[in-house]
């Protein structure tokens, strides 16, 4: 049940991630060839940056769920069974807490952001660009708790998950 | 002492495994707290946005994307056929050939991982076959795709442009230099072992052979022409050469026809993964950088070591020996993010030209995805390769020094990474 659960919330935010990163390649191209054309798109750099965001945000959640954050895993790694699955439980509670924060936080701002204007598109509120901070952080900490039975599962096993990403 | 306690904090939070990006998250919000009150938790949100909100990195999942997308449209499979059409006849041909390989596709991608997994996947087991022995051929693998890194475009060079309000176009056009001399000697001590363990040939020197593969690689050789041409000619910017790259990769592809959509999607959701790995790093690093630059750390850092000595060289070796280290421990990105904001100041303020710096940072971490416990590029060689990463990196220690003269001649010879920049951009 909880692995169909999980494998249904990445196929959703694959989906997102997909969108949002053809949906930057194909701003960036437009906005090289309508300069090259000498008809700039004035809103090109603004919504390319945006885009940047919600990728990094929603991309956060995806990767939360695969385990794909970069963190240091050696001293737990050697650590014995009991203390390992302690602090495993204090570094999962340290993250989920941290998002939830970010979450309330992220939203309780939304409220005054709403009469900010995006400076290129000025009929667009700063609040729904924004928006990606309370959702991205509500997405993470789900994400956090669908993985976390297989974080505890690891701990308690012999502490060897290789799941760690990189990009370069 | 705050900055003691907020310094020790963060490193718990690290030590007990806790994601960097998210540990300096919360050791900036701690910090924010304790100064401000709870008023300034707001901030918070804002920040992170502002810090992911950044228009120059967007070139990162550009690169990656394009990347992605050339490793499932048969390219690497072309440029290895023209790299052995090339260089089959030295002795330890598939050595040369995977150095050259690893060249030709550092023009194209950003990304050692992304490279070591293009070429190694293809290249490791013909080695193996061949009879070279298995240490050797990932560790070989492995230090050549870090050429990826330092020869245009690199994805490190771009993040510490960012980091360091440096120009992302000369740092890209000083690492051609140090990068082809690198290739050049991975490929001498290749051939030393080749010859002394008489290492096979692959084919003769037939010029209508390298002909043919070469119109068979034609357009793989036209995409650097394209993005590197209009980066450097200032046609488009880092960013826009990207995107270009992103288009001319889905042009190469659909002209071979050898496009996996499967394949691709895949990809896609890959580079956004590792897009937001890094990018969640630098949103929180905000967050943190603010509290640093009001606390004044890194003036005061920088003015601490140069009361100790303002000569530039010694200042570098100090740096080098700083970077290798962090590098044996920090993933490059993370390096770059967390350290190259608190060391500009120093840098700048004994005189070191920031293009330069930006070269020996990337060289350091080079060496750092060769060094183990964190090494990312030598991890992604060893479980291709099916080998063990302490044999491995044995086998490395030759090309690990590769990488090093490298570094000490870039960092005591300025000119080597600087001359082509001065013919450029004077």
């Amino acid at each position: 049940m909880l692995a169909r659960v999980r494998s249904l919330y990445e196929k959703l935010l694959e989906a997102i991630a997909v969108v949002l990163m053809v949906g930057l390649a194909a701003e960036v191209t437009l906005g090289v060839v309508f300069r090259t054309l000498g008809h700039s798109l004035v809103w090109y750099d603004e919504v390319a940056a945006i885009t940047l965001t919600w990728i990094t945000f929603y991309g956060s959640a995806l990767a939360a769920l695969r385990g794909a954050h970069i963190g240091v895993p050696s001293l737990v790694d050697a650590m014995p069974r009991s203390a390992r699955l302690a602090v495993t439980l204090v570094a999962e509670a340290c993250v989920i807490g941290f998002f939830v924060l970010l979450a309330w936080v992220g939203f309780s701002v939304l409220d005054v952001l709403a009469t900010d204007f995006l400076v290129s598109i000025p009929e667009v509120s700063v609040m729904y660009t924004q928006s990606v901070i309370p959702i991205g952080a509500t997405l993470f900490v789900i994400a956090e708790l669908l993985r976390l039975p297989e974080v505890v599962r690891v701990a308690a096993g012999n502490g060897d998950d290789g799941s760690k990403g990189s990009a370069s | 002492m705050a900055i003691l306690l907020l310094l020790l904090g963060l490193l718990a939070l690290v030590l007990i495994n806790v994601p960097i990006a998210v540990a300096l998250g919360i050791a900036a919000v701690v910090a924010m707290v304790v100064s401000h009150g709870a008023d300034a938790l707001p901030n918070m949100a804002i920040d992170m946005y502002n810090g992911a909100n950044n228009f120059p990195l967007i070139a990162i999942p550009l690169f990656i994307l394009a990347g992605a997308i050339m490793n499932t449209s048969g390219i690497s499979r072309r440029l290895i056929a023209f790299a052995s059409a090339l260089l089959g006849f030295v002795r330890g041909g598939l050595a040369m050939v995977n150095v050259g390989t690893a060249m030709f596709f550092a023009e194209i991608s950003g990304s050692a991982v992304a490279d070591v997994a293009a070429i190694g996947s293809v290249l490791m087991p013909a080695m193996k076959k061949r009879g070279y022995p298995g240490p050797f051929t990932a560790a070989l693998t492995s230090s050549a795709a870090s050429l990826a890194i330092i020869i245009p475009p690199s994805i490190p060079m771009i993040l510490y442009a960012v980091m360091a309000d440096s120009s992302v176009v000369q740092l890209f056009v000083a690492g051609i230099i140090p990068g082809v001399l690198g290739g050049f000697m991975m490929m001498g001590v290749s051939y030393w072992y080749a010859v002394r363990y008489n290492w096979p040939v692959e084919e003769a020197f037939n010029l209508r052979n390298l002909w043919r593969a070469f119109k068979e690689a034609a357009l793989a050789f036209l995409l650097p022409v394209i993005i590197l041409g209009g980066i450097f000619g200032g046609i488009v910017t880092a960013t826009e050469g990207a995107g270009l790259a992103v288009v001319a990769a889905i042009g190469v592809a659909s002209w071979y026809r050898e496009m996996n959509w499967r394949q691709l999607r895949t990809a896609i959701v890959d580079g956004v993964v590792q897009t937001a790995v890094v990018m969640l790093l630098v949103a929180s690093s905000a967050l943190l950088g603010v509290f640093l630059t009001e606390a004044q750390v890194p003036q005061q850092l920088a003015a601490s070591i140069a009361s100790v000595t303002n000569n530039p060289l010694a200042v570098l070796a100090l740096l080098n020996i700083f970077f290798l280290v962090v590098g044996l421990f920090l993933h490059s990105a993370a390096a770059i993010i967390l350290v190259v904001p608190i060391v500009m100041p120093l840098v700048n303020s004994v005189g070191i030209d920031p293009v330069h710096f930006g070269l020996v940072v990337t060289l350091n971490l080079a060496i750092g995805q060769q060094t183990p416990p964190v090494a990312s590029v030598l991890m992604t060689a060893c479980s291709i390769a099916k080998e063990n990463i302490w044999d491995v990196s044995k086998a490395n220690l030759p090309f690990i020094g590769v990488l090093l003269a490298v570094l000490m001649l870039i960092t005591y010879v300025p000119a080597i990474p600087l001359f082509l920049v001065k013919v450029f951009y004077g």
